[in-house]
């Protein structure tokens, strides 16, 4: 297995990993080589590298007419400029045509682009892709996990949309946990005062906060959603029926992600009061941390809102 | 091919596919009738192809990238064979009907390589299949036609680009000039139809032809096939609503029914032998 560190360089260890093992996957990149850590991955392996030039439906466009012929291709580049910018290419040459193309969406929520600014931030790609037939949206919190969702998404047939910030997240999960296809992995089991659910890259928040409402008596529960919208949301339920309140966390707009995921299933299944904690306006530049912290992703604010919610 | 035959059938499937218009009363003839000759010499002579086998991994590729000309494309696939058994009545945009109001590869019309319908995209897709062909060391042809209104989409270019950049040889993109688009002429609408140049300018080995000329379309293809290193144009002077006295260069028939003394006139014009 080739070394890593964040989801970027995950992304393209798992892609340079697939072609050793003989799978027909190509990353199909918009000028994202760089910006994707794949330098390596095109250098060692040319004619799996597809360069389409600065031009996202183009690379979409191209990924879809290389999955008819049975290629996996992978289009990896920033997640507002696949799902915006080239949306309908991924909506009607790939989601209504049901292609086996994947795609690797990086600078996902403000922590993701963070000093690169608003331009550069994406907050709006799961409200798109949740919206898509055919697509499933992957989400993992870190390098590791994104690793083995790559991998996962090689097998998985159709349309499979991976969620990434930075590359500089922290590490939460272990090398060998395994990539969770019940879509929840509970990382702090303290009591069930309230759940909090996390996705993508603010999960180290969430667990630090989960321990911080345990040294004030109050016990949750915090778990990893990796899989939104998925078919089979069995766990989530399990683990949403245990509790009175449920808050998501994600660096997302409060609109289409994982706070109108759980809200749906609550709805849905057993109605039980959601708090979310996004983002409902348009980021800044600022270094990951401070800007996170900003947004309400502290640690702190995450217990906070918890515990006001629990009227402590 | 025989060129007589060839124009046969052109007219052929010209008659079909304003008849599957008629009868659904909804649908684009002037854009099917001016690619009509292209798409006839493509299936009846040029492409490999097998239509007891529309899913053969070695097939020449085809997409219509101007998708809502496809009453030709669904009446030449009808006539080569790809409908078992042959269709009688086509429910064109009716509910229920595999005949889509733009093509579906999975509505369940067998040889549809690919969805379109939105506008400028056939380049860049076929540029996917194109070089697919080369890393999975195939020797298919990928066929595309475009027209020359969709040429305004910016995609079309970020196409032309990638093909140009990947040496994509394999690659033949007809450009059916008509010289119209929904509203009016491609030159009201940008000033200028200088589809030759402009594919000359972006490195694209680029030929001009009469688009309804079945020689001139099969002369091309070989000529294309005989230069490599660059991918291939080869824009096609057309008249949109070419075969019908009524329709031709009228825009009025970008979409369009036509009336009980129309399609009279149409079975005068296109129908019998």
């Amino acid at each position: 297995m080739a070394k890593f560190k964040g989801v970027r360089e995950a992304f393209a260890a798992a892609l340079t990993d697939l072609v050793v093992e003989g799978k027909d996957v190509y990353g199909v990149f918009p000028d994202s080589l760089s910006a994707m850590r794949a330098i390596s991955f095109g250098e060692k392996y040319p004619e799996r590298y597809v360069e389409c030039g600065i031009a996202e439906q183009c690379a979409v466009d191209v990924a879809a007419g290389m999955a008819t012929t049975g290629a996996i291709p992978f289009v990896g580049s920033y997640s507002g400029f696949l799902t915006m910018r080239a949306g309908e290419q991924m909506r009607t040459f790939v989601g209504y045509t049901d292609l086996n193309v994947k795609f690797a969406g990086f600078n996902a929520g403000c922590m993701g682009g963070e000093r690169e600014g608003v331009t550069h931030q994406f907050y709006e790609d799961l409200a798109f892709v949740s919206s898509l037939p055919n697509f499933k949206i992957l989400t993992p919190a870190d390098g590791n996990q994104m690793y083995k969702a790559v991998k996962l998404a090689a097998e998985l047939k159709g349309p499979v949309y991976l969620r990434g910030g930075s590359g500089k997240e922290p590490t939460v999960f272990p090398e060998d946990a395994p990539f969770s296809l019940d879509g929840i992995t509970v990382c702090k089991d303290y009591g069930s005062d309230a759940v909090i659910l996390s996705t993508g890259h603010v999960l180290d928040r969430v667990i630090a906060a989960a321990d911080q409402l345990k040294e004030k008596g109050i016990n949750v529960t915090a778990a990893d959603i990796n899989i939104l919208y998925g078919d089979n949301p069995a766990k989530i339920l399990e683990v949403m029926a245990k509790t009175e309140l449920v808050v998501t966390v994600e660096d997302h707009n409060i609109n289409g992600g994982l706070g109108s995921y759980i809200s749906r299933l609550a709805t849905e299944n057993r109605p039980v009061k959601v708090k979310r904690i996004a983002l409902e306006d348009y980021s800044e530049s600022g270094p990951a941390k401070e800007l996170g912290d900003k947004e309400g992703f502290s640690p702190e604010n995450i217990a906070a809102v918890v515990a006001k919610c629990l009227g402590k | 091919m025989e060129t007589a035959a060839l124009q046969k059938i052109a007219r052929r499937v010209r008659f079909e596919a304003v008849r599957m218009i008629y009868e659904g009363k909804e649908g684009h003839p002037g854009p099917a009738l001016s690619c009509a000759d292209i798409v006839a010499t493509l299936y009846f002579d040029v492409m490999n192809i097998n239509p007891d086998e529309p899913d053969w991994e070695d097939r020449d590729r085809f997409i219509l990238s101007k998708g809502h000309g496809c009453p030709i494309w669904y009446a030449t696939l009808n006539e080569r064979g790809y409908l078992k058994p042959k269709v009688e009545h086509f429910h064109l945009r009716e509910l229920g009907s595999i005949f889509q109001g733009h093509p579906s590869m999975h509505s369940g019309v067998p040889g549809i390589d690919m969805t379109t319908g939105s506008l400028g995209n056939g380049i860049a897709i076929g540029a996917g299949m194109a070089y697919a062909a080369k890393v999975h060391k195939k020797d298919y042809y990928t066929y595309v036609i475009c027209g020359d209104g969709e040429m305004q989409e910016g995609v079309t270019w970020e196409g032309v680009n990638m093909a140009k950049g990947r040496g994509l040889d394999n690659l033949v993109v007809f450009v059916d000039n008509n010289g119209w688009q929904s509203y009016k002429t491609i030159e009201f609408t940008i000033g200028q139809n200088n589809m030759a140049d402009r594919f000359r300018a972006f490195g694209w080995h680029t030929q001009e032809i009469n688009g309804h000329d079945v020689e001139q379309i099969k002369a091309a293809v070989l000529i294309a096939k005989k230069t490599p290193g660059s991918p291939h144009a080869i824009i096609c002077r057309t008249i949109k609503g070419r075969g019908l006295s009524y329709m031709e260069n009228n825009n009025k028939w970008h979409k369009g029914v036509p009336t009980e003394e129309q399609w009279a006139i149409t079975q005068t014009e296109l129908g019998g032998e």
